[in-house]
């Protein structure tokens, strides 16, 4: 028997039962300070029946268990909460959302009240971030860490309220008026969703292949992928967004090719010529290639890196990087579970941003007017004001939708359309 | 074949009179001395209690029917309602079997209790979700496969059962798995008792040891596997809410009992059983919605069965607490339902899938995708 090496510990991948060398297994016949190299192989786990071969050594595996927690675990940020007298969680207000919309109806919440209690359900860190910055941030040279104003743990205690981050929001049950999350459920008073939007794909683009750019975390992700060299990257789709991050990108030093069925960038935006025109001008001596009246049929793996990209009228390309931004969509789960008017995004009164369920409001990206999704900024910090005034119970500050002046932030030329 | 004793209309009655007649009566048996209620569980299938989801000649294609089913036993004993789940599952594998030889006589005999089997996807199930890796290894050989590797705790087994099991096929580029029956009897398989549990006695419950373990192919289920386990995930985890639903109507059930002696006091308790059967009530009626479409094989619907799976173990949970705390000492004693209920919906909440990874799922499959 060597007693030279320490004694070691091998875990049962099934069951979890730990095989100590120093003590052995003796019910079954392992006389203490038996290496686990010396176990007979018809040997079995103690508690769970599996064999020797699906032990593993501790160390390795506990190592891994105690490496520093990954920063997309689900965590709690506890503060108060306004339990009842069970151990429910219960919040006056709980919101679903990190973004600036879930931000903003903070903000105002807590400019009205300390007292209320909030809990806010997010899908990320719910760090705050300027999301226009996005758009230019390569040609401003601003630093990734630099994107991040302030972390939602911190904006968490400065505003006392409770963050569930990297947690999803899965249903919610009105008439017991309870949000079930990926961290168990939640009672809530009021809920608010600001659960924003996500990027459309289309179906035949793999989404293991192609970027989309709606997320601080997503553009990170890009960025870190596109690394310090020049690369070449195709941008799908030159509405808003595919303009400003080709423009972005061009500026950065990067070869892009700008996509898209319309004959011209900005087509649906752009309505004079002049613009347009000022536009294609600015781009002239930029590594910009726009291909018009042009669908991306298909992508592969290219052999050594990156990806072949078919196109209509026989292009072949070969790319670094592909970014796709043709549009934005919300996820309609939430709103479905609860049985929510939807029509384009959860259907909310134009007046109290209500949805149809009694204490149920939306805002930002996630919500139709009249059909119509307003997927900016100016009009959220009057839509949360609207749905501030009614919770903290001030008297209706009525929202009005009323037509935003659209600023196109290719900072070459930029552009604003009314 | 056999016929059914049960129409469509008459068959949660024959099932309720079953699980009241000669399963209560061994439900104490079954908890303490492990005994394994075969009897009852052919019975239950001769009615066709745990085939109504099948299609015809064999069932209804009625999921709604088999839940309910699971859950009128599952009221009265969890352990015999977990086993109908096995055989359940086990049956729709049968029926969807890549191999035409498993839809006749194997089927047949299934479905008619003349067979019972399990399932053994408690691992290949949390390795698709990627928190395990494959533990049989498969190899491909002339007119079939062979078979290494060890499975711990599959139940509704013995030595002629047999269960549906998913091997990795070693040797191939790329990754792919071979769905099969695995038979107790076969040359190569050994079936290892298993400590006792807390509760859940009487399942017959075997690690599963294989070596070099033949499976024929008119024996393949599926190859590759992935597809058909698209196809039936959902399925799989909705038939699970039965167990639930039974459970939580025991709990409900043994809070009523004591109502009129106790109510005076049980006021002053959260979970009280009206407020409990509204819940479960509701939530079943999601549960029936959803066993409408038990094949819609999209991330967003299997999202919202992993959240009723999840709700049903959460409440199941609350109402054995809660019925534990209205029946107070009697209800602590050994040989009370409740005390035996208490640990089935711990049952409920950590079988596979277990609550942690219902939601750790609900979280993986609500991420998008982005380049690596």
């Amino acid at each position: 028997m060597s007693t030279l090496e320490a004694w070691r510990e091998y875990l049962c991948k099934a069951c979890g039962y730990i095989y100590n060398e120093r003590d052995g297994d003796v019910d079954s016949g392992l006389q203490p300070g038996t290496r686990f190299e010396d176990i007979p192989e018809d040997w079995y786990c103690p508690i769970c029946g599996v064999t020797k071969a699906d032990f593993v050594l501790v160390e390795e595996t506990r190592l891994g268990a105690l490496s520093p927690r990954s920063s997309s675990s689900p965590s709690l940020t506890r503060n108060h909460c306004s339990s009842n007298r069970s151990s429910k969680r219960k919040y006056d207000v709980v919101i679903v959302g990190g973004g600036t919309a879930a931000w903003k109806i903070v903000e105002v919440l807590r400019a009205t009240s300390q007292e209320i209690s909030i809990a806010m359900v997010s899908q990320c860190e719910a760090d705050r971030y300027d999301k226009p910055l996005l758009s230019i941030a390569m040609a401003r040279n601003l630093s990734l860490s630099g994107l991040v104003k302030e972390t939602g743990a911190a904006a968490a205690l400065r505003f006392e309220l409770t963050l569930l981050s990297n947690t999803t929001a899965i249903s919610i049950d009105p008439s017991h008026q309870v949000l079930r999350t990926t961290l168990g459920s939640i009672h809530y008073q009021h809920l608010v969703i600001a659960q924003g939007a996500q990027s459309v794909l289309p179906t035949h683009l793999p989404a293991e292949y192609c970027w989309r750019i709606n997320h601080l975390n997503q553009y990170v992700g890009f960025r870190v992928a596109l690394g310090s060299s020049p690369r070449r990257v195709l941008v799908i789709g030159a509405g808003l967004i595919g303009s400003e991050l080709t423009n972005d990108l061009a500026l950065a030093g990067h070869d892009v090719i700008l996509v898209d069925i319309a004959p011209s960038p900005l087509a649906r935006l752009l309505t004079q010529t002049e613009q347009l025109d000022a536009l294609l001008k600015a781009w002239e001596p930029l590594p910009i290639e726009f291909l018009g009246q042009t669908e991306v049929l298909g992508v592969k793996r290219a052999s050594v890196k990156g990806y072949d990209v078919l196109l209509s009228h026989d292009l072949c390309l070969t790319i670094d990087e592909i970014v796709v931004a043709t549009g934005l969509k919300t996820c309609d789960r939430l709103a479905n579970s609860a049985a929510l008017a939807w029509d384009n995004g959860i259907v909310v009164d134009p007046t109290t941003l209500v949805t149809s369920a009694m204490g149920i409001y939306a805002l930002g990206d996630c919500i139709s007017i009249a059909g119509e999704t307003s997927r900016f900024i100016e009009p959220i910090a009057r839509q949360a004001r609207t749905i501030s005034s009614q919770i903290a119970g001030e008297g209706l500050i009525p929202y009005q939708s009323q037509p935003v002046p659209i600023r196109i932030k290719t900072t070459s030329m930029p552009l604003t359309v009314k | 074949m056999k016929q059914f004793e049960a129409g469509k209309e008459s068959l949660l009655g024959l099932v309720r009179s079953i699980a009241q007649g000669d399963l209560s009566r061994s439900v104490q048996a079954i908890d303490q001395q492990g005994l394994y209620p075969e009897s009852v569980l052919r019975q239950l299938a001769a009615v066709g209690g745990m085939s109504a989801h099948l299609r015809a000649p064999h069932g209804f294609n009625d999921f709604g029917l088999s839940i309910q089913s699971i859950a009128e036993v599952a009221r009265v004993c969890g352990s015999t309602g977990f086993m109908m789940w096995c055989q359940a599952v086990c049956g729709l594998y049968l029926q969807e079997a890549s191999s035409p030889a498993l839809h006749g006589t194997p089927l047949s005999l299934h479905v008619s209790g003349e067979r019972l089997g399990g399932t053994a996807l408690s691992n290949p199930m949390k390795t698709y979700a990627k928190i395990e890796s494959f533990m049989l290894k498969a190899v491909p050989v002339e007119g079939g496969y062979r078979v290494t590797g060890s499975l711990p705790w599959v139940s509704n087994l013995g030595p002629d059962h047999y269960c549906g099991a998913i091997a990795s096929i070693a040797h191939e580029s790329g990754s792919r798995e071979l769905m099969f029956l695995l038979r107790c009897d076969a040359q190569g398989v050994t079936l290892k008792e298993c400590p006792s549990f807390s509760g859940m006695e009487g399942t017959a419950t075997f690690a599963l040891h294989l070596k070099d373990c033949f499976v024929p192919a008119q024996e393949v289920i599926a190859e590759p596997a992935r597809p058909l386990i698209k196809k039936i995930r959902a399925a799989f985890v909705m038939l699970q809410c039965g167990m639930a639903a039974g459970v939580i109507q025991g709990a409900i059930d043994s809070m009523w009992v004591v109502e009129d002696q106790l109510g005076h006091v049980n006021r002053y308790l959260e979970d009280r059983p009206d407020a409990l059967q509204e819940e479960r009530d509701a939530w079943l009626v999601r549960i029936l919605k959803l066993a409408q479409t038990p094949f819609d094989d999209s991330d967003a619907f299997f999202i919202q069965v992993l959240d009723a799976r999840a709700h049903g173990a959460e409440l199941s949970l609350r109402a054995a607490q809660s019925a534990l705390l209205h029946q107070g000492a009697r209800g602590y004693l050994m040989s009370s339902d409740v005390q035996r209920r208490v640990r089935e919906s711990h049952f409920v909440a950590i079988v596979t899938p277990a609550i942690k990874h219902l939601r750790s799922e609900m979280a993986r499959l609500s991420q998008e995708t982005m380049p690596a």
